[in-house]
Parts: structure tokens; C-alpha cells; sequence
């Protein structure tokens, strides 16, 4: 019995060493908030989140901010393990395609924020992150992926920016004859589908679901298109090959090396350090039936299992004003959410995205939104390397996610 | 001491029981007290889970909600499911390369190491160490070794891990490399317990190494390569690290196995009822298979 | 007599580059994770990558200049070796009481423990997760360690090698009057070193490179151990040259146990069927 209680003692002590080091036992002022990086440099990142926290605590002496960053990859897993293990953050960065998925566990937070502040959001923002008209988060960011041209590549093979997806395939021998590819496409499942293939699927006429969101529609004509226009482009040669299969460090790709023309799964920040700023060109989407482009919306939602909603809250209101995103949204190249706001960016290629966000649609909003991507992803990735064709593909992908949103 | 499997422990005979009054000496107390922490920790941490594991698969049960019951409807959509069949289908074939693959390369390299001879220890301890690796170093290793900048990947002149052909031999290779150490050992120690009178004798019979080989070693090995075909099976039928760090079950799913399709429902989806009855069909897919070994190793005894 | 069948001359030189052949191909692998480690981040093409010269140890200033990979190789220390310490001892009590005492219910229990090996890991999985999540022991190290210690292949290691021990020991200290508590500590565990030895290693190693149950436990950045975050440094497209820094930096302490215990590992072995 002595050894039981050893162990127990043992097991207790690691139990303390744990929680003196990690978030456990939350006092009602501990605030805990997870960000991914948005600002790609990590050690900018936090010295922003640093300067931000000093700024609020000078306010608010008894509430201990933690602002804790963590990497895009399997970010839902982290989340939803957290959540199951009751160490879920107070507050998380959601995009509004996860914020269905995630809305049972989701405080709205409108009675934390300032009204003049809920007023100023911008329509498509507020829309993104509404639901049952109540506020999921407070949006801190957009951004918006146009296409974007290499004006070195362009000139070296004597073409034109494409407008449109037959302009695409026109000027593809000619590049490819160069040793240039027209485009790029990251076809690994575990790239996200709202910047790579919905875009196209919205270009071609077509949605993710359909208008009640009891079906998929990406089966349809429009994806059917849209697929096979992707592939003509891989099976052509037209793109790098490595990316269907692979997401090799970003220095390694084509895109990087200065041998692609054009991209809409890029930002020129992305590619700034590789091209240099003068070679980079902001064109509007591509057109086919509609011309669109995707827009990410960035928010910040509570979590219902936090167990201090009111410190939390006043955080919140804090980082989401008007003053603090802006100073985010500079320094992640992204733009505000807010109206009032204004520009953002005077000249160079930021200044030539940010005109083009009202061409741009956000992500699906569905509860299985992001469950039917993980579905999807594979199947195009089989269309592109031949093991499907297109129709089969997305017939089977419409299948296997109409047996997920059944049930 | 050198049995290659744990022998079944059978209480010792000869010993009449004693009266039911003795076990309350304080002995019989101090011995429960002993057994009790590791009791205690397998029943909540192993006996428990196992028996809600099962149980779960006939409950649809997600995170934030309450258990429902659903009775079969995790099997009928788990028969329906194509993912499935495609997991079911990548674990079979995996199992069916790997499984003579890494036993022959084992039982070789055990015959080519047995005698002692100088320098043969070594050998045998460089062939363990893939034993000792984690697969996730392997893994992050083997995928740089597999791709197109890598050495085998130029023998191709593509990514292994790019094809849909060639993704599951690679990992198969992976997989033999970082087991076939742990054979090789089993097969030793039951080399060592041949009898080396027969082998002489079948030698001055005229028995060349082949025959040797066939008649006399492999009948004596047959214990230890049944053992090592079990061990080798059930190992093979989870493969999870491997794949979860090389190719994330795909390229386009060819190599999605079952461990992979259970961690996925279970905790990317957290549809925890149906991750669990993913769980039950590999349990009955291990004793399927284990059986099916069973019979064919007695029948041709 | 006994040379009969040793190989000749032309079957010794056939077997030593077999041999020659296949130890290359074992250690390939290291040798490129080795050299990989000690190049710049984009010299990644063979064959030039794996020329050993020139060096550049970029990749290990990276990884060991305030990373996460330190305090990856904390947890993982602590993961295995608390485990460790507390397998052992479990085991070794359960095993001295299964091999030489007699109390209810010992059977009964002895066979659960066997029966239970049989069952695959993942079949538990779940509601094992759910358990701990529960609890809330998800990101905390006793959520890692505490539903490893119930291991069933080391307790029955510990009753058969206690069983071959004589009773007589035992029986002399207990006319002595010595305590069972002393009797296990002076006498049983002493005598059961060599076994202690070859379980730990095992232990060791296996929790050392475990990665599913730390992967779904330790969520955290700060609660990964080595294998789950050299997974992730992967994923997260961090340079091969600074992953490979970090899987070479995991490896050396398992290279360190296999070079100082690696009589205990074969023996272990070939003693049962314990997984490496």
C-alpha cells in the first residue's frame, strides 16, 4: 500500500511540475489566446503580440495575458484535442469555414465588443463570421488572392498576363517552350482546397454545396471543368509536377526559382524576397463563367469553455480594434476588416490586391466544410496524377461527403 | 532461459491447496498489495478501455455530445465506406510484401551470421540497430532517400513516394530495414539449439548446404519463423508512424492504411464511434489472420 | 570434428561481402542522416549532398540555439525515464507476488494480464484518449506516462524470472525476521538486476521512440516529445538539414544505450518475444 502511495505521490508531483509550467489550472484572469502565423516571422510575431500585451496590461494590471503560436499544420487537431481535454484556449484565430464546424463550443461575442466597432466591419466580413445573427468572432484581418504575375517571365517569353482561363492555355506552349510554367498547383491533400481548386470551381460558375447545404454541388458541371482544365495543365506540362504530390520547401519550388508566370495561390509577399518587388504584377482573378478569387477572413472567437469570458472579452475588444489590427494587418501584409479603415497600402503590389476584395468570396460556411475538403483533396489529386478522371473523382469524392453530411 | 515465446505459465502441481483460511495470513494480503498497483492501473488503462473500445463501436459518439445508440450502423456504413475498403485493401497488400519480404531477409542473415567467426558479432549488432531507431527518424530519412533528390529516387528518375504504384513497396523497404534486425535474433537464438550432431551427420551422409538447409534446419526453425510470422503480421496489419510522417496516407490514398483511416475518424474527425468500430474490424482482422496461421502451421506439421 | 562445417575458402569470401553488402545498406541511412544534418539548407541533391566536406553547422545552431528541440529532448527524458523507473518497479513487486506468493484471485488475474496482450493497442485507443482527456490530462506528462505503466509483457518478464530464483533465499531471511518490504529490497531486487537491466533498456527504448501516444497527448508545442515534433518540424516544411539536425540529436542517447547495454537488448530478445 506504501508503494501505491509513492506512485501516487509521484504521479502528483509530475502533476504540479506540469501545471506550474503549462496553462492548467486557469485563475479566472488568466487569458490565453492561440494565433498561427500570420505574420510569417516568428520573432516578429512576437514581439507584436509582446508590445500588445504590455500596451493591455498597463490597463488591466490583473488580467495575464498568453498569446501562444501555433504552426498552420493540423491546427483543427490541436484544437480539438484541447477541447476534449478541457485545456482549450480562451480565445482562438478561426477562419469562417471552421466556424460552423466549431459553432456548439463558440461564444458569440457581441456584447463584448464596442458597437461603433461592430458597425464598421465591412459587409463580406460580417457576413463570413455571422451566424443565426449572432457574432462567432471579431474579424481582425482579410486578405485576398488575385492573380499575380512574374513581369520577367511574362517578358522573357513575350506574352501577356492571362484574364481568362482560354488566355491561360494560350500563352502555356509558349512559355512552356521557354522553360517557363504558366501556372502552379498544390495538389497535396493536405494543401488547403479554398486557395487552390475552389477558386477555379467559382470561376467555372460553380459552389462547394449547394444553396441549402444539404448536398455537395462540386460534382457538377462547373467542377467537372474546372478539373479537367486543371488537368490539361498538369498533363501538358504546363506546372510543376512536384507540387501534386508534394509541398517541397517553398525556395525549391519553381515559383520561387522565378520560372512560373502566374499564381493565385501565392501573395507577393510570398515571393517578394525571390522575384523582387519590381517583377511583381496584380492582375484581377481569372475569369470563365464568373471571375472571382478567394478572400480569407481572419477572426478571433471565444471558446464557451473558457472560464473567463469577461477578461477574456476585454482582451478581445482590445486586439480587434480598429488601431491594433491595423498594426496587424500591416504587419502581415493582410487588410483590415474595418471600413473606416481605409487603405491600407499607398503603392507597390499590396496597394494593387487590396483594390481587387470586392472580386473576392470567402470560404464555404458549413459544418462539414472542412471534413468534405479533407474528402475532396485526395480524389483531385488522383484526377491529376491519372488514376480517375475527373468525373469519377469528383463523383466519388460527392458520394463519400453526401454520406458525411447525411448523417 | 532462451525460449523464443512466452511460454504459458500453468500453476505448479504436486502442491495440494491449502485451506481457504491461509490466504488471509498476512502473506496472502501482501501479496495482493504487491499485485494490486499493476492491477488497478491495467484495469482503468487497458481492461476497461478495450471493453468500451468495443462497446463504442455500436454508439455514434462525437465530441461535446452524449453516446447515442446506433446498434450496427457504424459496421453498415464502415461496409459501405470506400475508405475503408481502399485502408482494408493498402494493409493486405502491405502485409502480403512485407511479411516474406522481411522473414526471408531475417532468416538469411541469421544463416550468414551463425557460425562465430571474427567480426561476426558486429554484424550482428549493426544489423539490430534499425531495430533500436524510431520509425520517425526512418521515416524523415527514407523519405529524403525515396524522393527525387534522393539516391534511390534517381535510380527511377522520380519520387517513390509519388507514385501511386510505388509508395507501399517503399514503405515496405522502410519497414524490413527497421525490423528485419529483430528476426534475425529470433532465428539465432533457435539456430543456436540446433543440434549440430545432425547437421554432421547429414554432411557425412552427403547432404550438400541446400539440403542441409531443407532437411534438417528449417524443420527445427519452424517454431521460431511461426513466432516471427505472428509478431511480423501484427506489426504489418498497425503500420501507422511510417505512413503517417512519409506520405500522410497518400499519394490519392494508395497508401491509406487502417491504422491511418482510425486515427483520422477518431481524431481529425473525432467520430469516435466510428474510429472505434474501425478499431474492432482490425481487432478480427488480427484474429483472422492469426487463426488462418494457426492451421496452416499445424497442418504442415 | 567440429569444423566439418565450417565454410571453405571460397564460401567464407562469398559470405563476408554478403555480409560487407548488407551492413553498407543498414548504415546507409544514418550516414545520410548524419551528413544531410551538416549541410547548407538547399544542398539537398545526391550525389553531391552526401560528399561529407565541407561542413556547415548552421542546422545544429538553429536547432540547439534556443529551439524547441531542447526542451523536446526534456519531455522525452522525462517521458521514458520516469516510465521506466515506475514500470520496474510495478513489474518487479507483481512479478515477486505472482512467483512466490499465493493470495485470491491470482490466476484469475495472471490471465487477464496475458489475455490482454492480445488485444490490438488501437482498439484501446479511444477511449483510452477519452479517459485522459476526461481527466484532463491531455498536454500534461503525467496524461503521457501514467497509462503506459500498466505493461503486461513486463510483469510477466519479472514472474518468470523471479520464479527460477531458489525459495530458500526467501525462506532464510523470513526465519531472520526480516519484513516482506525488506526481503523484496535486499534480496529480490538485487538478484533480479540483470533482468532489470534488459527490461529497462526495452522500456526505454520503446518510450523513447513512441510517437501515436505522445502525438495525441502532448498537443502542445511545449509538450511534444522528439519523435512527435521531428514529425512536425516536417510537416511544417522546416528545412531538411535542421530536421535531420534534430533526428540526429534524438538519436544519439538510443545510440549511447545500444552501445553500453546491447548484451541486455539480444538477450532480451531471444529471452521473449518483447517488441524493439
Amino acid at each position: 500500500m506504501k508503494l501505491r502511495a509513492i506512485a501516487a505521490a509521484v504521479v502528483a508531483a509530475l502533476a504540479a511540475t506540469t501545471s506550474a509550467c503549462g496553462s492548467a489550472e486557469d485563475t479566472p484572469q488568466d487569458v490565453t489566446m492561440w494565433v498561427y502565423p500570420v505574420v510569417p516571422d516568428e520573432a516578429q510575431h512576437r514581439a507584436f503580440w509582446d508590445e500588445q500585451i504590455e500596451a493591455f496590461t498597463k490597463d488591466h494590471a490583473n488580467i495575464d495575458v498568453k498569446v501562444e503560436i501555433y504552426p498552420w499544420a493540423k491546427r483543427e487537431e490541436s484544437l480539438t484535442t484541447a477541447i476534449a481535454g478541457n485545456k482549450a484556449p480562451d480565445l482562438v484565430y478561426l477562419i469562417p469555414d471552421q466556424i460552423p464546424k466549431f459553432a456548439k463550443l463558440v461564444q458569440p461575442v457581441d456584447q463584448y465588443l464596442p458597437d461603433e466597432v461592430k458597425g464598421d466591419y465591412r459587409d463580406n466580413v460580417r457576413e463570413s463570421v455571422t451566424m443565426d445573427g449572432k457574432l462567432m468572432g471579431a474579424p481582425i484581418l482579410m486578405g485576398a488572392n488575385p492573380l499575380m504575375c512574374n513581369k520577367k517571365v511574362l517578358d522573357a517569353a513575350g506574352v501577356s498576363a492571362p484574364a481568362t482561363w482560354d488566355d491561360l492555355l494560350e500563352i502555356a506552349p509558349t512559355l512552356k517552350a521557354k522553360g517557363f510554367d504558366v501556372t502552379n498547383y498544390y495538389a497535396d491533400p493536405s494543401a488547403t482546397l479554398n486557395q487552390s481548386f475552389y477558386p477555379l470551381l467559382w470561376e467555372a460558375g460553380g459552389d462547394v454545396f449547394d444553396e441549402d447545404g444539404g448536398k455537395v454541388a462540386f460534382d457538377g458541371d462547373a467542377g467537372v471543368r474546372a478539373l479537367t482544365f486543371l488537368k490539361t495543365l498538369v498533363d501538358e506540362g504546363y506546372t510543376e509536377k512536384e507540387l501534386i504530390t508534394g509541398i517541397p520547401a517553398f525556395e525549391q519550388t519553381r515559383l520561387a526559382q522565378g520560372k512560373v508566370a502566374c499564381t493565385w495561390q501565392q501573395l507577393p509577399a510570398d515571393v517578394e524576397s525571390f522575384w523582387g518587388a519590381d517583377a511583381i504584377t496584380i492582375h484581377p482573378p481569372l475569369k470563365d463563367e464568373e471571375q472571382v478569387g478567394y478572400g480569407s477572413i481572419g477572426a478571433l472567437s471565444m471558446m464557451k469553455q473558457s472560464g473567463a469570458k469577461d477578461a477574456a472579452g476585454e482582451w478581445l475588444a482590445f486586439v480587434s480594434s480598429p488601431e491594433v489590427t491595423k498594426a496587424y494587418d500591416l504587419a502581415g501584409n493582410y487588410f483590415s476588416p474595418y471600413q473606416s479603415t481605409g487603405a491600407l497600402y499607398t503603392d507597390g503590389p499590396q496597394a494593387e490586391v487590396e483594390k481587387t476584395l470586392d472580386q473576392m468570396v470567402g470560404a464555404p460556411l458549413h459544418d462539414k466544410a472542412r471534413d468534405v475538403m479533407g474528402l475532396l483533396a485526395p480524389e483531385i489529386q488522383a484526377a491529376l496524377i491519372g488514376q480517375k478522371s475527373p468525373e469519377q473523382a469528383l463523383a466519388d469524392a460527392a458520394e463519400a461527403a453526401n454520406g458525411l453530411i447525411g448523417q | 532461459m532462451t525460449v523464443t515465446a512466452p511460454a504459458p505459465p500453468r500453476p505448479r502441481s504436486g502442491q495440494p491447496p491449502r485451506p481457504r483460511k491461509r490466504y488471509l495470513r498476512p502473506e496472502a494480503l501482501l501479496g495482493l498489495g504487491f499485485v494490486l498497483p499493476v492491477f488497478l492501473l491495467f484495469l482503468v488503462f487497458r481492461f476497461g478501455p478495450a471493453i468500451v473500445g468495443v462497446l463504442l463501436s455500436f454508439f455514434e459518439y462525437t465530441l461535446g455530445d452524449s453516446p447515442r445508440f446506433t446498434g450496427f450502423d457504424n459496421f453498415v456504413r464502415m461496409f459501405d465506406d470506400p475508405l475503408f475498403w481502399q485502408a482494408l485493401k493498402v494493409t493486405v497488400i502491405f502485409t502480403v510484401l512485407y511479411l516474406p519480404l522481411s522473414i526471408a531477409t531475417s532468416l538469411g542473415l541469421a544463416l550468414l551470421v551463425r557460425r562465430s567467426f571474427r567480426g561476426s558479432k558486429l554484424f550482428r549488432s549493426v544489423f539490430f540497430l534499425p531495430v533500436i531507431t524510431s520509425l520517425v527518424l526512418a521515416a524523415t530519412i527514407f523519405t529524403w532517400l525515396f524522393s527525387s533528390s534522393g539516391p534511390l529516387g534517381k535510380l527511377i528518375g522520380d519520387s517513390w513516394l509519388a507514385s501511386t504504384t510505388l509508395v507501399i513497396p517503399a514503405l515496405v523497404i522502410v519497414s524490413v530495414w527497421s525490423r528485419f534486425g529483430y528476426g534475425m535474433l529470433i532465428i539465432l537464438a533457435r539456430l543456436q539449439d540446433v543440434p549440430r550432431e545432425l547437421e554432421e551427420a547429414a554432411l557425412v551422409d552427403g547432404a550438400g548446404p541446400w539440403a542441409r538447409f531443407r532437411h534438417v534446419v528449417l524443420p527445427q526453425l519452424r517454431p521460431a519463423l511461426f513466432f516471427l510470422a505472428v509478431i511480423e503480421t501484427t506489426t504489418s496489419f498497425q503500420v501507422f508512424d511510417l505512413v503517417y510522417v512519409m506520405t500522410g496516407g497518400g499519394p490519392a490514398r494508395s497508401s491509406y492504411t487502417l491504422v491511418m483511416a482510425l486515427y483520422d475518424q477518431g481524431f481529425q474527425y473525432f467520430d469516435l464511434g466510428y474510429a472505434s468500430a474501425l478499431g474492432v474490424a482490425l481487432f478480427v482482422l488480427t484474429l483472422f489472420v492469426a487463426l488462418i496461421q494457426r492451421v496452416l502451421m499445424g497442418r504442415s506439421k | 570434428m567440429t569444423n566439418a562445417l565450417r565454410p571453405r575458402l571460397g564460401g567464407k569470401i562469398l559470405r563476408g561481402v554478403f555480409l560487407a553488402v548488407a551492413s553498407v545498406i543498414t548504415i546507409f541511412p544514418f550516414y545520410a542522416m548524419i551528413v544531410l544534418s551538416l549541410k547548407p539548407v538547399a544542398a539537398v541533391e545526391f550525389p553531391r549532398s552526401l560528399v561529407p566536406w565541407p561542413i556547415d553547422t548552421s542546422s545544429y545552431d538553429r536547432v540547439l540555439g534556443g529551439g524547441d528541440i531542447p526542451l523536446w529532448t526534456l519531455n522525452t527524458l522525462i517521458y521514458s525515464v520516469v516510465s521506466v523507473v515506475l514500470v520496474l518497479l510495478l513489474s518487479s513487486l507483481a512479478g515477486y507476488a505472482f512467483a512466490k506468493k499465493r493470495f485470491p484471485g491470482k490466476e484469475t488475474m495472471f490471465w487477464s494480464f496475458l489475455a490482454m496482450v492480445m488485444v490490438p493497442y488501437h482498439v484501446t485507443l479511444i477511449p483510452l484518449f477519452v479517459l485522459i482527456a476526461e481527466a484532463g490530462g491531455v498536454d500534461t506528462y503525467w496524461g503521457l506516462i501514467v497509462p503506459t505503466l500498466a505493461n503486461a509483457q513486463a510483469v510477466f518478464l519479472m514472474r518468470q524470472f523471479i520464479g527460477t530464483l531458489p525459495d530458500e533465499l526467501f525462506e532464510a531471511a523470513k526465519i531472520d525476521g526480516a519484513s516482506e518490504w525488506r526481503i523484496f529490497a535486499t534480496i529480490v531486487l538485487p538478484l533480479c538486476k540483470p533482468i532489470l537491466a534488459t527490461l529497462g533498456l526495452f522500456v526505454f527504448l520503446w518510450h523513447w521512440n513512441d510517437f501515436l501516444w505522445p502525438l495525441l497527448v502532448g498537443k502542445s508545442t511545449d509538450m511534444r516529445t522528439l519523435t512527435v515534433g521531428i514529425a512536425a518540424l516536417q510537416e511544417e516544411n522546416v528545412p531538411l538539414n535542421v530536421v535531420l539536425a534534430g533526428a540526429t540529436i534524438a538519436f544519439v542517447p538510443i545510440f549511447a544505450a545500444y552501445l553500453v547495454g546491447q548484451r541486455y537488448l539480444t538477450e532480451g530478445v531471444t529471452m521473449s518475444g518483447i517488441k524493439g
